[in-house]
């Protein structure tokens, strides 16, 4: 009984958010976000998309306790969030891996230098091992960020967030800076990392931000489409595509069609953008 | 001129600089370079000879070889190496005093808003005026030693490593503290091990221009209030009208500064190898 | 009351005016002669040397050389730097003389300076020329090289000649690092004159060089006053702060692209 209860609790909820700015001198308020109502399951791959300036990221930063809303309430298994935390662990658009540590110091920070942390150097080591092999960095360990190339910091980044185990995941245009063909090969490394082939539940709940909307269909269970000004959420699409995704997918009909779709919702907000400043 | 062609000692005459060279261009650069250091140097040395020579005036203008003689003097009867420890160790001294005073309030001053805005106005009254203009106060207090010119050194490297400091400390990327804080650290980590990291090579750099500075001061300190050191002497055998002998402390001075530098340098990329230049992400 | 608490100004004043008041305290409850330091002997002494000129006409005597010898480095600096920020060769072969010498502090060829000038404004100026010489022509040299070579190529493929472009195009854009040159060498001269004043007040026991290096010596050995002294040398924070702040007011002003 209680393992069904939890499992259908939502992992996330975001009720009513808002985000409003004052500019300090001309007293202008800018609203950010309006009102945001979102669920996000246990074990879901929930991605956001939407137009520059509709507050996707502030949205993030606000689940990985970074920013606060002016309203609105937001709870994680129904514990109000009230900053960073090691249950949501975050992968930064610009990696942020520690210049002055080596892969494997980056990967170990968590573990090591956590509040609460227990765990022993060896079984730290034994970890720090694992992650390596799954994000495919062997032979890397000891470099250092600036020796690496744009994906092997992209894969340390993913490794260093997933050493502390965190049950949500958070991305935040992680591929954005990498070129177009690292980042297919990196979003199907992501579904296999993330363990797609695993059971529903036990999965880690990732909430992933996009410009690509191919991205987004190619990786999620569930889209969030977001406009701006104010940022608000347009639609919701679930994905129906079945897993694991195979890069063929691409191809398909369905895969297409949800992406002229999706594509349609924000078009004249792109559009805009490219106008104003 | 032309500004192409490459006439120095390490390359053929007519060769040029030019790409399509099949030479191993980076060692046969090195080479050159020095060629031409070594040539700037001698036409120095030589335009210098010839115009003491002119001027017939030891003490006034007096050879690069009666000054290489004192030199070997100087050294022989160890006041070379005196005045240089005595001068040395107050630049250490003072060094360490203003890192270890400088270095925590620069980090306190760069992380807490209300304590940078208490302090900082009081530090920039007080940067303008240099540490040279506390001497006669400093005499005052102090006397004629060795306290003085160290206290006038901590002075000026003091402002350089504090600004430096609060600099870098401001500068740290809010990225690097924001992920540490999403992998669960407490503020106490995240000032060791991503702060003071990420601060380091911008606190390198102070700590290179505040042993300049401190260097500088210390010859003016020591000229007009100490009884040894580099400074003093340059004072002392410029009142015995002994020209070559000054002329040596004055270039041990400039060439001490320089190592000083050069160290620094090498101690600043051997610590902070780490630290790329911005836009190679 | 909060408001005032969080007032900026209010911050900025704790710390100097507690430190005001605890030396004015810890004084008088001593013995406050007239020859002690204390913040209102300083402000009376203030007063005394404005009113009778003494202290604007030492300011503007060492103001005086700082400009004389400013203008032989920056004359000096500027061409030797354009030449060697435009000629790969003219770089080559003076630069180690350059980097020679720059770590060679100002001050420390001041007794060869009196050696040869004398105790007065000669090695004084000497010394300022010197100072700001460096940063004159490190700058300089900086500010040519950071223009951009495209606009130069095109200036050649419009036939202009090489001295009308480096007239035009080079030192027009070199002109911001120029600036910040300018202000680092009057900074530097002006540091420098204070010492060589002092050096000189203090070799040539006085004597009428005049200047606020040396009116601080005069204080400290001959006067013994030591608010005098003090004066001195806020009027010589002041000055920099001065200088500093107009430089940067004059940057901002004659190069708006900078903005």
């Amino acid at each position: 009984m209680e393992t069904l209860t939890r499992a259908s609790q939502p992992k996330l909820k975001l009720r009513g958010i808002g985000k409003e700015f004052v500019l300090p001198r001309t007293g202008e308020h800018t609203v950010a976000l309006d009102s945001v109502d979102l669920d996000v399951a246990r074990g879901e791959f929930l991605c956001i998309v939407g137009p520059s300036g509709c507050g996707k990221t502030t949205i993030l930063n606000m689940i990985a306790g970074l920013a606060k809303p002016t309203s609105g309430t937001l709870t994680i298994d129904g514990k109000p969030i009230e900053g960073p935390g090691a249950d949501r662990g975050v992968v930064f658009q610009d990696y942020a891996l520690f210049p002055w540590k080596t892969v494997r110091e980056n990967i170990e920070f968590g573990p090591r230098y956590r509040i609460g942390a227990t765990m022993s150097r060896q079984e730290r080591n034994e970890r720090v091992r694992q992650l390596i092999d799954l994000v495919a960095l062997n032979g890397a360990e000891n470099k250092y960020p600036y020796e690496l190339s744009g994906g092997m910091r992209q894969r340390c980044a993913f490794a260093r967030a997933l050493a502390n185990e965190p049950d949500v995941l958070l991305m935040d245009e992680p591929f954005a800076a990498l070129d177009a063909q690292t980042r297919v090969i990196l979003q199907e490394e992501l579904l296999r990392i993330w363990g797609e082939d695993d059971a529903g539940a036990d999965r880690r709940t990732v909430v992933f931000i996009t410009h690509g909307i191919d991205e987004a269909v190619f990786l999620a269970d569930r889209i969030v489409v977001m406009s701006s000004h104010p940022g608000r959420i347009n639609e919701i699409k679930p994905v129906a595509l079945p897993r694991p995704r195979k890069p063929e997918i691409r191809a398909d009909t369905r895969f297409q069609e949800l992406v002229e779709e999706i594509w349609q919702l924000i078009r004249h907000e792109a559009y805009a953008a490219t106008i104003k400043a | 001129m032309k500004a192409n062609a490459f006439n120095g000692k390490g390359m053929p005459a007519g060769a040029r600089s030019d790409r399509s060279a099949v030479w191993p261009l980076l060692l046969s650069r090195k080479v050159a370079d020095l060629a031409i250091y070594l040539r700037t140097m001698i036409i120095f040395l030589l335009v210098w000879q010839g115009a003491s020579l002119w001027i017939g005036n030891p003490i006034l203008l007096p050879t690069p070889i009666d000054v290489a003689r004192s030199f070997v003097e100087l050294a022989g009867s160890g006041e070379l190496v005196s005045n240089m420890l005595a001068s040395v160790w107050r630049l250490l001294l003072s060094f360490v005093i203003a890192a270890a005073v400088a270095i925590p309030l620069g980090f306190a001053m760069g992380l807490n808003r209300i304590l940078f805005e208490m302090i900082d106005p009081t530090v920039e009254l007080l940067r303008p005026i240099s540490g040279i203009a506390w001497i006669p106060l400093g005499l005052f207090i102090l006397g004629i030693g060795d306290a003085l010119p160290t206290a006038i050194m901590f002075y000026g490297a003091f402002f350089p490593l504090l600004i430096n400091t609060i600099t870098a400390v401001r500068a740290v990327d809010r990225s690097y503290v924001n992920a540490a804080r999403t992998l669960g650290v407490g503020e106490a980590t995240v000032l060791r091990q991503v702060i003071v990291p990420a601060a380091l090579p911008g606190i390198l750099v102070g700590a290179r221009l505040a042993a300049g500075a401190g260097w500088m001061s210390m010859v003016a300190a020591e000229l007009i209030g100490a009884p040894s050191g580099l400074g003093f002497a340059v004072e002392w055998y410029r009142e015995l009208l002994m020209t070559p002998k000054v002329l040596a402390f004055i270039v041990l001075i400039g060439l001490m500064g320089y190592l000083f530098d050069r160290v620094l340098r090498a101690l600043q990329r051997g610590m902070t190898g780490w630290a790329e230049p911005r836009g190679v992400s | 009351m909060t408001r005032l608490a969080d007032s900026h100004l209010l911050r900025a004043a704790v710390l100097p005016v507690t430190l005001l008041v605890v030396w004015q305290l810890a004084v008088m409850l001593h013995t406050p002669s007239p020859r002690t330091p204390l913040p209102t002997h300083v402000v009376e002494t203030a007063w005394t040397l404005l009113k009778t000129g003494d202290l604007p006409l030492a300011l503007l005597q060492s103001f005086g050389r700082v400009l004389a010898g400013f203008a032989w480095a920056a004359a000096f600096g500027l061409v030797l730097g354009a030449l060697m920020g435009t000629y790969r060769a003219f770089d080559r072969a003076l630069d180690p003389l350059v980097e020679s010498f720059r770590p060679i502090a100002p001050i420390a060829l001041l007794p060869l300076a009196i050696l040869w000038f004398g105790t007065g404004t000669p090695a004084a100026a000497f010394i300022v020329g010197y100072a700001a010489f460096f940063p004159m022509i490190v700058n300089t040299i900086h500010g040519v090289k950071s223009v951009d070579p495209q606009l130069v190529r095109a200036a050649r493929t419009l036939g202009v000649g090489r001295f009308t472009i480096l007239r035009t195009v080079v030192l027009p854009g070199a002109m911001p690092y120029v600036f910040v040159g300018a202000r680092l060498a009057l900074g530097v001269a002006w540091t420098s004159i204070i010492a060589a004043e002092l050096a000189v007040g203090a070799k040539a026991g006085g004597g009428s060089t005049g200047g606020i290096g040396q009116m601080m010596f005069v204080f400290y050995a001959y006067s013994v006053d030591l608010n005098g002294i003090i004066v001195c040398m806020v009027s010589v924070g002041i000055v920099a702060m001065i200088i500093d702040r107009g430089l940067r007011r004059l940057e901002y002003w004659m190069l708006p692209w900078k903005r």
